[in-house]
C-alpha cells in the first residue's frame, strides 16, 4: 500500500506540495482578510472595548 | 433594540483565584529552575538525595512552569477576556470552581509524584497515568465551561482572542491524548502505547505544539485582548490577527519534527518539518508587529507604565523566539545547535520573555480592576521590570554563547575530518562553566523579580474587598441569517474541497501504483474545479465564511480538522509502517528482564534529561560516539530514549565501550572515573533493592504492545534475573566492586551494557 519514500527521488515534490498548499492558504486568508468591510473591521476591532463604559466594580458576595 | 435590560455579574472569584495560583506556583516553577541551573554548577547541590537530583528536578520545573505557571495564568487571563468578550458570566460557578481546585490538586500530585521518580520518561509528558486521567477531566470540565459560556453569550461576533482560545483548547485535548496513551502495569506505572520512531514522532509532534497551542496560542489570544486594553487603542489591524490565527492553525500543528533532524526519523518528515517551520516565520511576525504596532501613538506611557513595558516587552521576545525557532529549523543550523545550550536558550527566550512578562503584565493589571485598588507600588513593578529584563538576557546570552560554543566543539575536526578535535566531552564541559554559571545568576535575577512581584501582589490585595465587574445588557437573541447548521458547515463546497484535496494529496503522496494515480487525478481536478467555480461562487463562498466567524461550534470542529490533518499525515505512515517487520540492516532485541528493570531505573532517574541515545547522521557524531543509530535499533522502547540534550555524552553505543565496573564506579562517584564531570551521585542504587515482583506484570504490557517476548511464567522471569544479576555481581566482584545481586545498580548496569548491541536483521533471500 505505501511506497518507499525514503528512497525516491521524487519525494521533494511533495516539500513543494507542502509548500504551494500552505502558501495557498495563506493567501486565500489574505484575501478574505483585506476584504473585510471597513465597518465590520472596525466592529471587531472594538469588541474589548464594547463594555468599558458601564462595568461597574461591585464587591462580590 | 429587543429584549430587555439585564444585569451579569461576571465570576471573576474564580479569575482571582487562577490568578493567586499563577503567583505562587510561577514563584515554586522558577525557584525550582534556578536550583536546577545551580545543580549543573555544583554538582554538590544534588545532595546525594533522590528526590532532590537533576534527573528528578528538572522535569518538576518545566511541569510546573508549562502547566501550573502558564496554565492558572492562561486560565485567569481567558476567564477573565472571555466573560466581557461575550457579555456572558460564566456558564457554571460549580464548574469553574472544579476547574479551579481540579487543576491544583493536578499540580500538587504532580509536585510529589515527579521528584519521587514516578514518572513516564517523556519530557513534558513526565506525569503517570492516574494523573493523566484527571488532567484529561479537567481539560473536558474547562472546556464544557467554555463553549457552554459562548452557547450563552450575547454577543454574536466571536473576537480574534476568542478564536485562539478554541484552537488551545481542541488541539491540546488533542494532543495529551494521543502523546499519553499508555497501557498501565501498575498503579503508578505505565508504557506508552507507541515505541521507538512512532514514539519519537508522537512525543515531538506533542511537544512542539505543546509550546505552540499551550504556550503560544493562549497567549496570543491574552495578548489580542488586554494589550489593546492597557494601550487603550484597538489593535493595530484587525485583518493581520486574522491572517495571523489561520496561518498558525494551519502551520503550527506540522512543525514537530524538527525536533529529530537528522535523527533516525525518515527523511521525508525531517524535510517537512524543516519546510513548515521556516514558514511559521510569516504569522509569527506579523503578530509580533501587530502587538508592537498596537501601541502606536502609546509609546509616551511606557515611561511609567509597567503594563505596557511588560507587554511590549513580552511581544518582542514573542518575536525573538519565533525568529530563532525557524532558524534552529534548517538542518545545517540544527547540526550546531540540537542537543545544545542553544535550544535552552532559544527556550527561555519564549517562557521568560513571552510567557513570564505576559503573566506579569497580566497580573498587574488585573490587580487593581479585580480588588478594587491601586497597585501597591508602580516602582516595584517599574522595578521587577528591568530586573527581570536584565535576567532574561544575562540566561539568554549566556546560553546562546554555551551553546554554540558546545556545537562548534563538538563538532569539531581535525585531520581533514577524520579525528575529532576535542575527543574528550569534558573538554567542552569546562568550557562553557562559565557560562553556566552566568545562566544562575540571570534566573536568580528574574526569579528576583517575580518576588516583587508577590511582595506586590501581597500589599495591594491585603485589607482590599475583592469585586465583581457586572454589566447591564440588552438580552438579545442572535441574528437568525447569522446561523450556520453542521450540515452547512460540512456539505459546503469550501469544506469538501478541503477535505478532498487533504485526502487525495495523501494517497499521492503516501501510496503505490494506483492509489498514487488516483491521487494526483484527484488532486488535481479538485485543484481545476475549484478554481472554475470561484467566478460565480465565491460571493457564496464568502458568506459561508463570515456566517462562520459567528458560529462556535461549526468554527471549533473545522480548526479541529485543520490542526488533525497535520498530525494525521504524519503520524499513520509512521505507525503503519515504521514496525519491526519492516526493519531493514539492524533491529533490537527484546531487553532481559534485568535490563528492562534497569531500563524502567534509567528513566525514573530522568538520565534521558542529559543523555541522547540517537547517534546522527553526522560525521562528527559518529567519530565521537560510533556508527550512526538505526531506526530499528529502538523499535521495541517504550517510551523511546533518544533525548533531546547532551549534558553528558550521547548513550547509544555505551554498551560496547566499558566494563561493568566502570559503570559501578561511575555512578558511585562520577569524578573518580570523569575528572571535571557534573554529574550527581547515585548512592542510593548501591543500597536499594531491586523490585522484581513487577516485572511479569511489565512484561505482560510489552508483550500486548508487540515486544516478542516468549510466553515467561512468573518464575522463569525471576530465574532469569537471577542469573544474569549474579553473572554481573560476580564480574564486579572480579574487578573489586562488591555489591549484591539484587540492588538496583546491578540492573540499571545490565541495562547500559545492552546499549547498542542491535542485531543484524536477516532477510529472506539471505537467509536461504
Amino acid at each position: 500500500m505505501f511506497k518507499r519514500l525514503i528512497l525516491e527521488d521524487s519525494s521533494i515534490w511533495y516539500l513543494i506540495t507542502a509548500f504551494v498548499t500552505a502558501a495557498t492558504i495563506f493567501l486565500i486568508i489574505t484575501w478574505r482578510a483585506v476584504r473585510m468591510p471597513r465597518a465590520e473591521v472596525d466592529k471587531f476591532a472594538q469588541l474589548p472595548f464594547t463594555t468599558d463604559a458601564d462595568e461597574r466594580h461591585d464587591p462580590s458576595a | 433594540m429587543s429584549g430587555q435590560k439585564i444585569t451579569i455579574e461576571y465570576n471573576d472569584r474564580v479569575v482571582r483565584q487562577f490568578l493567586l495560583a499563577t503567583v505562587i506556583w510561577g514563584a515554586v516553577g522558577m525557584l525550582v529552575g534556578v536550583l536546577i541551573a545551580a545543580q549543573l554548577n555544583f554538582w554538590q547541590l544534588n545532595f546525594a538525595t533522590p528526590w532532590l537530583t537533576f534527573g528528578r528536578l528538572r522535569p518538576l520545573h518545566t511541569n510546573a512552569v508549562i502547566f501550573a505557571f502558564v496554565g492558572n495564568m492562561m486560565f485567569a487571563g481567558i476567564y477573565y477576556s472571555t466573560q466581557r468578550l461575550v457579555k456572558a458570566r460564566l456558564a457554571s460557578d460549580f464548574l469553574s470552581s472544579l476547574h479551579f481546585w481540579g487543576w491544583q490538586f493536578i499540580i500538587v500530585c504532580a509536585a510529589v509524584t515527579l521528584p519521587l521518580g514516578f514518572t513516564r520518561g517523556k519530557e513534558y509528558a513526565e506525569l503517570i497515568w492516574p494523573i493523566n486521567l484527571m488532567v484529561v477531566l479537567i481539560w473536558v470540565v474547562f472546556a464544557v465551561n467554555f463553549f457552554w459560556t459562548l452557547a450563552r453569550r450575547r454577543e454574536p461576533a466571536l473576537y480574534v482572542a476568542i478564536w485562539f482560545y478554541i484552537a488551545t483548547i481542541v488541539t491540546v485535548a488533542m494532543l495529551y491524548i494521543v502523546n499519553h496513551l499508555s497501557i498501565p502495569t501498575s498503579l503508578l506505572h505505565s508504557y506508552p502505547v507507541f515505541s521507538g520512531v512512532q514514539d519519537a514522532l508522537v512525543q515531538w509532534w506533542y511537544g512542539h505544539n505543546a509550546v505552540a497551542f499551550f504556550l503560544t496560542t493562549p497567549i496570543l489570544g491574552i495578548m489580542y485582548y488586554f494589550l489593546p486594553k492597557a494601550a487603550e487603542r484597538p489593535v493595530y489591524s484587525y485583518r493581520l490577527s486574522v491572517v495571523h490565527f489561520w496561518s498558525l492553525v494551519f502551520i503550527y500543528i506540522w512543525a514537530g519534527p524538527h525536533h529529530l533532524l537528522n535523527t533516525a526519523l525518515p527523511g521525508w518528515l525531517q524535510n517537512l518539518g524543516m519546510t513548515f517551520s521556516l514558514m511559521l516565520w510569516a504569522p509569527s511576525w506579523g503578530g509580533m508587529l501587530n502587538g508592537l504596532l498596537t501601541l502606536r501613538g502609546a509609546w509616551h506611557k511606557l515611561r511609567t507604565d509597567p503594563v505596557l513595558k511588560f507587554y511590549a516587552a513580552a511581544v518582542t521576545f514573542y518575536g525573538m523566539a519565533t525568529f530563532e525557532g525557524p532558524l534552529l529549523s534548517i538542518k545545517s543550523v540544527n547540526a550546531l545547535a540540537h542537543y545544545t545550550d542553544w535550544i535552552i536558550g532559544h527556550v527561555h527566550a519564549g517562557t521568560l520573555g513571552w510567557n513570564g512578562f505576559m503573566a506579569a503584565g497580566l497580573i498587574y493589571w488585573l490587580l487593581p480592576r479585580l480588588w478594587n485598588k491601586p497597585l501597591y507600588s508602580t516602582a516595584l513593578a517599574n522595578l521587577h521590570f528591568w530586573i527581570g529584563t536584565v535576567g532574561i538576557l544575562l540566561y539568554v546570552a549566556a546560553m546562546w554563547t554555551s551553546g554554540i560554543t558546545q556545537g562548534l566543539m563538538l563538532n569539531a575536526t581535525t585531520e581533514h575530518g577524520t579525528l575529532l578535535a576535542y575527543p574528550n566531552f569534558l573538554d567542552t564541559l569546562n568550557t562553557i562553566r562559565p557560562m553556566m554559571l552566568m545562566r544562575v545568576i540571570g534566573g536568580g535575577l528574574y526569579l528576583a523579580g517575580w518576588f516583587l512581584l508577590v511582595y506586590n501582589f501581597y500589599r495591594t490585595v491585603k485589607g482590599a474587598a475583592p469585586v465583581n465587574g457586572t454589566i447591564e445588557v440588552y438580552d438579545e437573541e442572535p441574528a437568525p441569517d447569522g446561523k450556520l447548521s453542521l450540515a452547512g458547515t460540512f456539505f459546503s463546497a469550501p469544506t469538501l474541497f478541503w477535505f478532498l484535496a487533504v485526502g487525495f494529496g495523501s494517497m499521492w503522496m503516501f501510496g503505490a501504483d494506483l492509489v498514487s494515480t488516483t491521487g494526483i487525478v484527484g488532486a488535481v481536478a479538485c485543484l481545476i474545479a475549484a478554481f472554475a467555480l470561484v467566478p460565480s461562487r465565491s460571493k457564496a463562498w464568502g458568506g459561508w465564511y463570515e456566517k462562520l466567524l459567528l458560529n462556535a461550534l461549526p468554527f471549533t470542529l473545522l480548526v479541529f480538522f485543520a490542526v488533525v490533518a497535520g498530525g494525521l499525515i504524519q503520524i499513520i505512515p509512521t505507525v503503519l509502517v515504521q514496525k519491526a517487520k519492516n526493519v531493514e540492516d539492524r533491529i533490537q532485541t527484546p531487553y532481559t528482564p534485568l535490563e528492562l528493570a534497569g531500563r524502567d531505573i534509567y528513566v525514573r532517574e530522568g538520565c534521558y534529561l542529559c543523555h541522547s541515545q540517537m547517534i546522527r547522521t553526522l560525521v562528527p557524531d559518529i567519530l565521537r560516539y560510533g556508527d550512526y543509530s538505526r531506526l530499528g535499533e529502538s523499535i521495541y522502547d517504550h517510551p523511546f530514549q533518544w533525548g533531546s540534550k547532551r549534558t553528558g555524552p550521547d548513550l547509544a553505543r555505551v554498551g560496547v565501550k566499558y566494563p561493568n565496573i566502570w559503570h559501578l564506579r561511575h555512578m558511585e562517584d562520577p569524578r573518580s572515573i570523569s575528572p571535571g564531570s557534573n554529574m550527581p551521585t547515585y548512592p542510593w542504587l548501591l543500597s536499594h533493592r531491586l523490585d522484581a515482583s513487577v516485572l511479569p506484570a511489565k512484561i505482560k504490557v510489552q508483550r500486548l504492545l508487540g515486544v516478542p517476548y516468549g510466553p515467561l511464567t512468573a518464575q522463569q522471569i525471576f530465574d532469569s534475573v537471577d542469573e544474569q544479576a549474579k553473572g554481573i555481581a560476580k564480574d564486579l566482584r572480579a574487578s573489586g566492586g562488591y555489591v549484591e545481586s539484587d540492588q538496583e545498580i546491578v540492573a540499571l548496569i545490565a541495562y547500559l551494557q545492552t546499549l547498542g548491541k542491535a542485531l543484524p536483521v536477516i532477510t529472506k533471500s539471505a537467509a536461504h
